[in-house]
Order: C-alpha cells, then structure tokens, then sequence
C-alpha cells in the first residue's frame, strides 16, 4: 500500500468512528421512544414547568450579559491598558471551569455563610434556592462565552475606519453606536447564542446554589435529572428538545458567523 | 513507537469497558455509604438516592449488591426480575435537622410551620422524600411542605444544604446526623406512623455471585448487626 492510500485509510477510518461515537448517542436519545410518547411527554406539568422557568431565567439572565458584556468587550477591544491580557483571562476563566466548581465559588460569594451573605442577610436578601440564584449561576457560567466573542468581534473593526470617524469629530458613543455596533452584530449574535445556550443548558451551579424546586429553580437541566429517577420518557422528551434547541443555535450561530 | 501509542490507549479504552472479575460493587442509598464502607472495605461503592440506583440497575449498570433505603424500590426490581429477594435490615426514623447556629429559631416541629423558613425535602420518588411526606401527613402538618425550598435527590444531598446553612431545617434519617460531621443538630419528630424499613438484595445478573452472597450474609449476620447498631440503626 502506498503512503497516500495509507493515510486516507486513516482519516476515513477516523471520521466514521468519530461519527458513530458522536452522533450514535443523540441519535439514540430520539429512537428510545416514539415521537408520540415525546410530544405528549413534553406537555406534562413537570415539563412544562421547567420549560418556562428555563425561557424565563435564561432571558433575564441574558438580558444582563448582554446589558454588562458589551461595554466591558467594547473597552477590552478598543483600549491598551496594563493588565489588560491578565484581565480577559480572569473574565474568561468560567468557560474552563468545572460547573461544580462554578457552584462552590457562588456559594463562597453569596452563600449565607459566604462573603457576601452576611451583608445580604442584613438587608433581608437571601439568594439561595431563590430564581435569583438560578439567574446568577447563568449569568457566571454563560457571560464569558459571549464577551470573548464580542472582544474578538469588536478587535475585528477596521482601525480606519474608526479613526477616520475620530477625525471628523465624531465623539467616542457616536464612534460605538453608528460604526463599531452595526458592523459587529453578526459576530455579537453569534457570540449571544453560544451564551443563551450555555445558560440553558446549566446544571451544576445551579444544582448545588439554587437547589431543585418544581416551578422556582427546577429548569430543564434540573427536571431531566429529576425525571430520570421518576419517568424515563419525560426525562428524554426533554433531553431530545434541548438536542433540538442546541442544534437550531448551532445553526444560527454559523450563519451568523458566515460571509462577514 | 506511535503505533505503540496508539495500541496502549486502545486497550485501555476496551479494558474500560469489559466487565472485570475485581473487587464487589455495592449500590448503596447514600445513608448506608459509611456502614458499607466499614462492612465491605474491598469494595466499590457506588452512594446516591435508592431511586437514581434503581434507575442505573434498569439501564444495566455493573452491580452486585443493591442496599434500598426502602422496601418498595428493591420488590420492584425484585419483581422485573433484577434483583433476588430483598431482606429487611435495618430500620430507621426521620428526624428535623437544623444547622449548627440554628438561625431560624427552630426547636419543636410547630415552628417549621412559620411563614418564611426554608425546608428541603427530599423529591418525591426518593424513599426519603416519600418517608417524609408521609411521616407529615401521619403528624397532620403537612402545611409544612409549603416552606419546601429544594427537593433533592439523596439524603446526602439534603444534609449537605443544611450543614452549609443554606436552608434553615430538613427531615431526614437519624442516621445521617452523624455524617454531617457535627455541623447539624438533630430535634426529634413526636411518635408517627412510619416504619422506614431498608433492604438489602443480590443483583440478579451480577458478575461476583459468591462475593456478593457473602456480603449480604455478613450484613444480616453478627458482624452486620453490629455495625449497623453502632451506626445508629435499629435492628428488625
């Protein structure tokens, strides 16, 4: 056999298994049941439930990331300040995070016995078990996923096209609202959908800082393993629809990031 | 060299996967994992609520002995066939937990029925969130459930949002008091109805037959009474 065959063989062999390994388990999340069993699976109480309170959070949640993350990417972009590598690291450093890590730290933060939670407690706040602690354990896993790609995305805006606009006076905001932001909305979307599908799909944090209450802090994550100890069928209705929502924001975000 | 590599990491990946003749592996309700550990030291224990073990032997999961927090979990397997037949070990009773600083004031089962305190539960499905709602509905407080914050899915689980200080009470086994390694103090239920009866059974398709049998005679044997006594258990 030749050195190329040889090589191609490899790949081939490579893909299918890659194939098998990756698609095979989704796959089979769909075949389990029949599609009927899914759909009615999927207008139970306890679904339905986790499926508002999931829309719910994870939109106040994103409203924040995105509220917060573009200024913060805005300034790590366009400015040189010592520190500043060091900065974008740290902000960056819940992606890499393990979620029960994540959980730990939000518990040492906010926690009743936390850094925060005596201060808290003292103008009557708790957070824990709260919807405010499913959206905080959203907010710190999902925010870096958006502000790195709005960092790079902003970084990509051509240099002179800004400084021309510097020259003919336009003030830092105008520079931000009439250039830099309508030439960055792609890149923002797509980094903006990575994040909503982070904070939906969290578990981890919110698991061990919010607990699991049907309606309050039980969200699709939380309810598929709930239900995978009480009925099989809604815990994969529910996982085949998160499956369904991952795939459509996949999409959204390669189109989005397609022909700049 | 690479060829070697790539041969070593296989092998280890299959060897993974291949049912291997080692050391039992016991599925025991998180409120058996230490008196298991002590009476199976060579073993591998695998500690989480009765009913998430349950689920993980009907999805074929390499098992040989299951300990159930209660009776109905272990006859259903029992039942479809995956498991031989439970024995009754040990008995238990529910009792309310609060963190060490006690911030809620709590000292008699009436003040869980204050507007504002913050109970976890255990979910509905786990023996010990089916134990507590019937344990409350026997007592007639059931209102108490209104002040549920979490449902969690092992008795550890419940424990641990206490011993944190994150809730301000919970109902769980006497036994689990000790595990939580002084951070919670136990206030006791009046008398009620439930009996909370834990069994123990041979997986059906295990792959340490002997091993297996033996673990389950030392349990219910002298050595077994023994250390489920110390651990707090009452004994059938």
């Amino acid at each position: 056999m030749t050195r190329g065959r040889w090589f191609t063989a490899i790949m081939i062999a490579s893909t299918a298994l890659a194939c098998i390994f990756l698609i095979l388990p989704l796959l089979a999340l769909f075949l389990r049941t029949t599609p009927a069993t899914l759909v009615s699976a999927l207008g139970s109480p306890p679904a339905r439930q986790a499926l508002l309170l999931s829309l719910k959070t994870s939109t106040i949640a994103h409203v924040f990331i995105l509220l917060v993350g573009t200024p913060v990417a805005y300034l790590l972009a366009t400015s040189t300040f010592k520190g500043r590598k060091t900065l974008i690291a740290l902000l960056e450093l819940p992606l890499v995070l393990p979620p029960a890590v994540a959980g730990l730290a939000l518990l040492a933060a906010f926690g009743r016995l936390g850094l925060l939670g005596g201060p808290l407690r003292a103008v009557g706040i708790q957070i824990a078990f709260t919807e405010a602690a499913v959206v905080l354990a959203i907010i710190f896993v999902a925010s870096p996923f958006y502000i790195r790609q709005a960092v790079s995305t902003f970084e990509g805006v051509d240099p002179e096209v800004v400084a021309a606009a510097r020259a003919l006076g336009a003030r830092p905001w105008h520079v931000f609202s009439r250039i830099s932001l309508p030439l960055s909305l792609r890149g923002l979307g797509a980094g903006s959908a990575l994040a909503w599908a982070r904070g939906l799909g969290e578990f981890g944090a919110t698991i061990m800082v919010a607990g699991s209450f049907p309606g309050v802090t039980r969200t699709l994550p939380l309810a598929i393993y709930a239900e995978f100890d009480r009925n099989l069928d809604t815990a994969l209705a529910l996982g085949a629809l998160m499956v369904i929502v991952a795939g459509a924001v996949l999409m959204t975000t390669r189109v989005l990031s397609q022909n700049r | 060299m690479r060829a070697a590599c790539l041969l070593v990491a296989v092998t280890m990946t299959l060897g993974a996967c291949v049912r291997d003749e080692g050391s039992l592996i016991v599925f025991a309700a998180s409120s058996f994992a230490d008196v298991m550990r002590e009476l199976a030291p060579g073993a591998r224990i695998n500690a989480a609520g009765s009913d998430t073990l349950a689920s993980q032997i009907r999805e074929g999961a390499d098992a040989d002995v299951f300990v159930s927090a209660n009776e109905s979990q272990a006859q259903a397997l029992h039942a479809e066939g995956l498991l031989q037949a439970p024995a009754v070990f040990a008995h238990n009773r529910l009792v309310i937990i609060v963190p060490d600083d006690n911030p809620a004031e709590i000292e008699r089962l009436e003040d869980l029925e204050r507007p504002g305190v913050r109970i976890v539960v255990g979910a509905p499905g786990l023996p010990l969130g089916d134990y507590t709602r019937a344990g409350l509905a026997s007592l007639g407080v059931t209102s108490i459930l209104e002040n549920a914050v979490s449902e969690e899915q092992s008795a550890s689980a419940v424990v641990g949002k206490v011993a944190l200080g994150e809730a301000d009470a919970a109902f769980v086994y006497a036994t689990d008091v000790a595990s939580s390694g002084g951070r919670v103090r136990s206030i006791e239920l009046p008398p009620n109805d439930v009996k909370i009866t834990s069994t123990i059974a041979v997986v059906t398709e295990t792959n340490r037959p002997e091993g297996a049998r033996d673990l389950v005679a030392s349990v219910l044997g002298e050595r077994g009474r023994r250390a489920l006594a110390v651990a707090g258990f009452t004994l059938p």
